[in-house]
């Protein structure tokens, strides 16, 4: 009798004139408000990135009255080393990828496998680090890289991006409750059958965890790709920075159309990536809500 | 069983430790220590060379400054026009996508699109259609329709609107996708029992809907909060902090104490105001989670 | 399984080796020459600049073969000097400009070179008053004053035309500004006047506009105190002006949220008719912001008022403090060498034009002498053949330049300053309503509170 797969609408209200022609409307609704909002403004970059200054100025809603100007592109590649900082974007993002990963899952694992006796403490202490607002880590965490405990100053190192991108408790705790939830039995029989810790790690609990792996990858990738303010402060040094801090930087030397094509080369990584891992993204998002709830 | 070298190597001692030094040494060096040494500092001077106490002459300085009433205020304008702007329509959206037949994964990618937009490329991307001229492109847009070209980003009237659309714009596609996974996982026999009581579409969504994703809203709204009354982006790629200190915010005058001055910062000052509004959030947060506490049914 | 495992194991290999390659520094010097970084140009020069400065490295380094040259992009801007000092990413040899090189002195951060500059022998060939910005009070000097400029109206010639107005015949009076920036926005459309409004650009440019109508935006004690004198008729005058233009003639365009970079980038664009900026503007517009060279126009900014002047500033080639002796010794070469004997020597000044002319640099841009005057007429005379500046669009800054007082920037707080003073051109500018008595009476209140303060 209950309708398992229903929402606020039941079977019987659907079928309704009034409900099937309201509902025609909402698709109608959410179909042009999402074009037009969310992807409106991400096609008319991509048309931009290929319409002269001039007609982007006079007519910047119009479809390339004076026809497609492909050069904007090379010029941005080439002539304003976009390739270079695109590298630089990719390099800082896989490697945020790696140490993040890296981090989360020996952590994950320590504290919730493992579990020694001081697992507790250390699980408090990074659980206490969720609830300090990342605005107190700015100063200090910089004049950190400035002047590290050990060696020279770490600026213009990428290691000054990577490492406190990898000191995110919120990925650890993630990967921590996931391995909370896999089957102990699996581990006691691997452990009958001999294997150790750093066994039972790499070839029993990550190949479980793939799902769990996929959307730290995406929060890590996603963080790395959206990061301004401390990439800014620690790779002063321009030959280095990523695609985020140097567009703004260029912006009033170069013209108005190539700037446009280079904004819009810039979304290729994270668009493809969107579009290749739909599934992963729209779950980590729908994670991160569920978690903090 | 004594606890010896012995005992610890055998009980796996020494594999914990493989496995959890890295996060230890990671947490220390760029978590825990710049969280301690941040309160520390914020009672000190620097110049990176010498650094001398000076107790609670930061906090006076900052307090003093002029320009923090201005920040404070605008900070609150753009957190309440965030609210405003950015809490109902993701909600709306949600329910409505949540009801579609097909289509939800469509509608789905569509809202969380702008989201993985690099806020930079964004922020620029949305600076130009900001263009006062009669020929930016909304101003254009608003032609069509008979309105008159707007100054968007060149009046402080409008300044900090523009930004909060524009950050609405970028982080609605999250909160579409979190509340989407709560409503569908709201019981469907709730809304047979509603049903069977005879009510209406908006009664089942007033009674049944919204008290079910009351645990969401709540915890999204304090979470929006947390993170607005820490913007910096939009006001500092949009426009400086201007026009004529509108858009300036708390984060804006921490970064211009810390970094701004070409000859040296003044990081006591800096960081007492980042402890200063890492405290406040925390007051605003144990508030809210114990008056929130109240009216939730778990 | 075991490619997953081999992916990762790729992975951290390759993270390793990156990590490495990123964590070793460009340090270490090969073959026992001394290295030297030295500042070049501001990021997003193109790549002619780059190629000019190729040529006269490996002149230098003909010259001395022991010393390696390794130019670094350079811009003096925020994040901190004190963090790349502190950090060891300032390159050996760099400019300050005058306003910060007080502080930076004072403050004990530059190298002492005294006995380098009276060892070369052109001590006395400064401009005392330039030369002052870098001596302390017992007389040491700490740089090279290398570049000195004065305020200038920049116009765009086309504009003038398209307007109507000519294009040899800039306006002389603050009212013909004001009546050719209406002619211009009225005929063509663009912006027909223009001021830097962001990142401390706004006060930098309200205190120019100023000194033009003849006050002072602060006033030296003497006694190492200064007092703020923001609120008085030469700069009620200058935001007065701007009102006028931007509220009762709607010349001004639309957009106002301008620094250094964006307004240089909407003049070259053609947006822009007039503005005031530096006189040396010429060589960064054609070189990073793309201009056409015919289209450029240059003259005296209007002078108005009993106290009347130019604002000047300029910048001053300094050693980085951190260098050792024998770094110091080369860097003092360097900055000999490429700085100031093209000033001094007649021989350097054609080889350094031929040089630059070869790479389509611009030669002959207008400055203010930083050495005598004297010697700056004989240098002209050298590079006379060289010249690749339309100076004949800059007729109106040549004839008038040396009938103006020169009037150094503010001493005390000036980039401080210079940012309270960018809210009050804002507020001029964007708000209809600004009360300018009242926006001044506060920057004053404010200014001064900064000036006791620390």
């Amino acid at each position: 009798m209950s309708d398992t797969d229903r929402g606020i609408l039941s079977t019987f209200d659907r079928r309704g004139r009034g409900v099937r022609a309201g509902m025609s409307f909402v698709h109608v609704l959410l179909f042009g408000g999402l074009v037009v909002a969310g992807l409106g403004p991400i096609l008319w970059l991509g048309k931009a990135a290929v319409t002269s200054t001039q007609d982007t100025i006079t007519q910047p809603i119009a479809l390339w009255p004076h026809g497609i100007d492909w050069a904007n592109l090379t010029q941005a590649w080439f002539e304003v080393h976009i390739d270079q900082y695109f590298l630089n974007t990719v390099v800082i993002a896989v490697g945020s990828w790696l140490f993040s990963l890296a981090l989360a899952t020996t952590a994950g694992y320590g504290l919730s496998v493992l579990r020694p006796r001081y697992a507790g403490i250390l699980n408090g202490a990074v659980l206490a680090t969720l609830f300090v607002p990342s605005v107190v880590l700015l100063v200090p965490l910089y004049l950190t890289i400035v002047h590290p405990p050990v060696g020279q100053s770490l600026l213009n190192n990428y290691l000054a991006v990577w490492l406190p991108a990898a000191a995110n408790a919120f990925n650890i705790l993630l990967v921590k409750r996931f391995f909370d939830n896999l089957p102990r039995e699996v581990f006691e029989a691997a452990r009958t059958d001999g294997a150790g810790p750093i066994r039972l790690f790499w070839s029993i609990v990550l190949p479980m965890s793939r799902p769990i792996l996929g959307v730290v990858s995406v929060f890590a990738i996603i963080a790395s790709l959206k990061d301004y303010l401390w990439p800014m402060l620690v790779l002063p040094d321009p030959a280095v920075q990523p695609l985020g801090v140097r567009l703004p930087a260029i912006q009033s030397q170069v013209e108005l159309d190539v700037f446009l094509a280079a904004l819009a080369i810039s979304t290729i990584i994270p668009i493809v990536l969107f579009l290749a891992f739909q599934r992963v993204f729209l779950r980590s998002a729908g994670l991160g809500g569920a978690v903090k709830g | 069983m004594k606890r010896t070298p012995l005992t610890w190597y055998r009980g796996g001692g020494l594999s914990n430790l493989l496995f959890l030094t890295p996060m230890i040494i990671v947490f220390a060096v760029f978590s825990w220590s710049p969280i301690v040494r941040s309160f520390v500092m914020s009672f000190q001077k620097t110049n990176l060379i010498t650094t001398s106490w000076v107790g609670l002459d930061n906090f006076e300085n900052v307090l003093t400054d002029p320009l923090l009433g201005t920040a404070v205020v605008n900070t609150l304008y753009f957190a309440v026009l965030a609210l405003i702007f950015g809490f109902p329509v993701p909600l709306l959206l949600a329910v409505l996508m949540s009801e579609v037949k097909r289509g939800k994964g469509v509608y789905s990618a569509l809202a969380y699109l702008p989201v993985v937009i690099p806020p930079v490329v964004a922020v620029l991307l949305w600076k130009f259609f900001y263009d006062a001229s009669p020929t930016g492109v909304f101003n254009t847009m608003l032609g069509w329709v008979g309105i008159a070209p707007q100054p968007w980003l060149q009046s402080s009237a409008s300044a900090m609107p523009s930004l909060v659309i524009e950050a609405t714009w970028a982080a609605a596609g999250g909160s579409i996708i979190i509340y989407l996974a709560a409503l569908l996982s709201v019981p469907p026999e709730l809304y047979d029992a509603a049903e069977v009581d005879g009510a209406s579409v908006w009664r089942k969504v007033w009674h049944v809907t919204l008290p079910q994703l009351r645990g969401v809203v709540f915890i999204m709204l304090i979470l929006q909060v947390i993170a607005t009354a820490q913007v910096f982006l939009e006001p500092f790629l949009f426009t400086g902090g201007g026009p004529n200190n509108a858009t300036v915010t708390v984060l804006m005058l921490i970064y211009r104490y810390a970094f701004q001055n070409s000859l040296g910062g003044n990081y006591g000052e800096a960081t007492a105001l980042s402890v200063m509004l890492a405290i406040v959030l925390a007051v605003l947060s144990f508030a809210y989670f114990r008056v929130t506490e109240r009216w939730s049914s778990t | 399984m075991t490619s997953r495992k081999r992916a990762i194991v790729a992975g951290f290999t390759a993270l390793g080796v990156i990590a490495s390659l990123a964590a070793c520094s460009t340090g270490g010097s090969a073959s026992g020459k001394t290295e030297l970084r030295v500042a070049t140009f501001p990021p997003g020069a193109d790549a002619a600049a780059y190629d000019a400065f190729a040529t006269q490295e490996a002149q230098f380094e003909k010259l001395n073969p022991n010393i390696d040259v390794i130019g670094v992009e350079y811009e003096w801007t925020g994040p901190t000097f004190a963090v790349q000092l502190a950090g060891g990413s300032l390159p050996d040899v760099f400019t300050v400009p005058f306003t910060d090189a007080k502080t930076l002195l004072e403050n004990g951060q530059l190298m002492d070179v005294t006995k380098e500059v009276t060892d070369l022998g052109y001590a006395d060939k400064f401009n005392p008053i330039i030369l002052d910005a870098v001596t302390d009070g017992d007389g040491n000097i700490f740089g090279f004053p290398r570049q000195a400029y004065a305020m200038g109206l920049q116009y765009n010639r086309e504009l003038f035309e398209q307007a109507g107005l000519d294009p040899d015949s800039p306006p002389t009076t603050w009212d013909e500004v004001r009546e050719a920036a209406k002619a211009i926005s009225e005929k063509t459309g663009k912006a027909g006047y223009a001021q830097m409004t962001m990142n401390n650009t706004g006060g930098w440019q309200l205190t120019a506009g100023t000194v033009a109508h003849g006050g002072r935006t602060q006033v030296d004690n003497g006694d190492g105190t200064y007092t703020s004198t923001i609120n008085n008729p030469g700069t009620v005058a200058d935001l007065e002006f701007l009102q006028a233009l931007r509220w009762e003639d709607n010349s001004m365009g639309s957009n106002f949220l301008l620094d250094w970079g964006s307004i240089n980038q909407e003049f070259a664009a053609g947006n822009i008719g007039m503005y005031t900026s530096g006189s040396d503007l010429y060589t960064a517009l054609v070189r990073d912001f793309s201009l056409a060279p015919e289209v450029y126009g240059l003259t005296v900014i209007p002078t108005e008022g009993e106290d009347a002047g130019t604002l000047g500033g300029g910048d001053i080639a300094v050693v980085s403090p951190a260098v050792d002796d024998t770094v110091k010794a080369a860097s003092v070469k360097w900055i000999d060498w490429y700085y100031m004997q093209k000033l001094l020597n007649k021989d350097a000044a054609i080889a350094d034009a031929k040089a630059l002319t070869e790479q389509d640099q611009a030669i002959g841009t207008p400055v203010l002498p930083v050495l005598d005057r004297a010697t700056y007429d004989e240098s002209l005379t050298w590079i006379e053949p060289y010249v690749n500046v339309p100076r004949d669009q800059m007729s109106g800054f040549f004839d008038g330049i040396f009938d103006q007082t020169p009037v150094g920037e503010p001493k005390g707080k000036t980039q401080e300053v210079y940012a309270l003073l960018d809210s009050v051109v804002q507020a001029v500018l964007t708000d209809e309503n600004a009360d300018i008595p009242a926006l001044l009476t506060q920057a004053d209140k404010d200014a001064q509170a900064l000036l006791d303060g620390e």
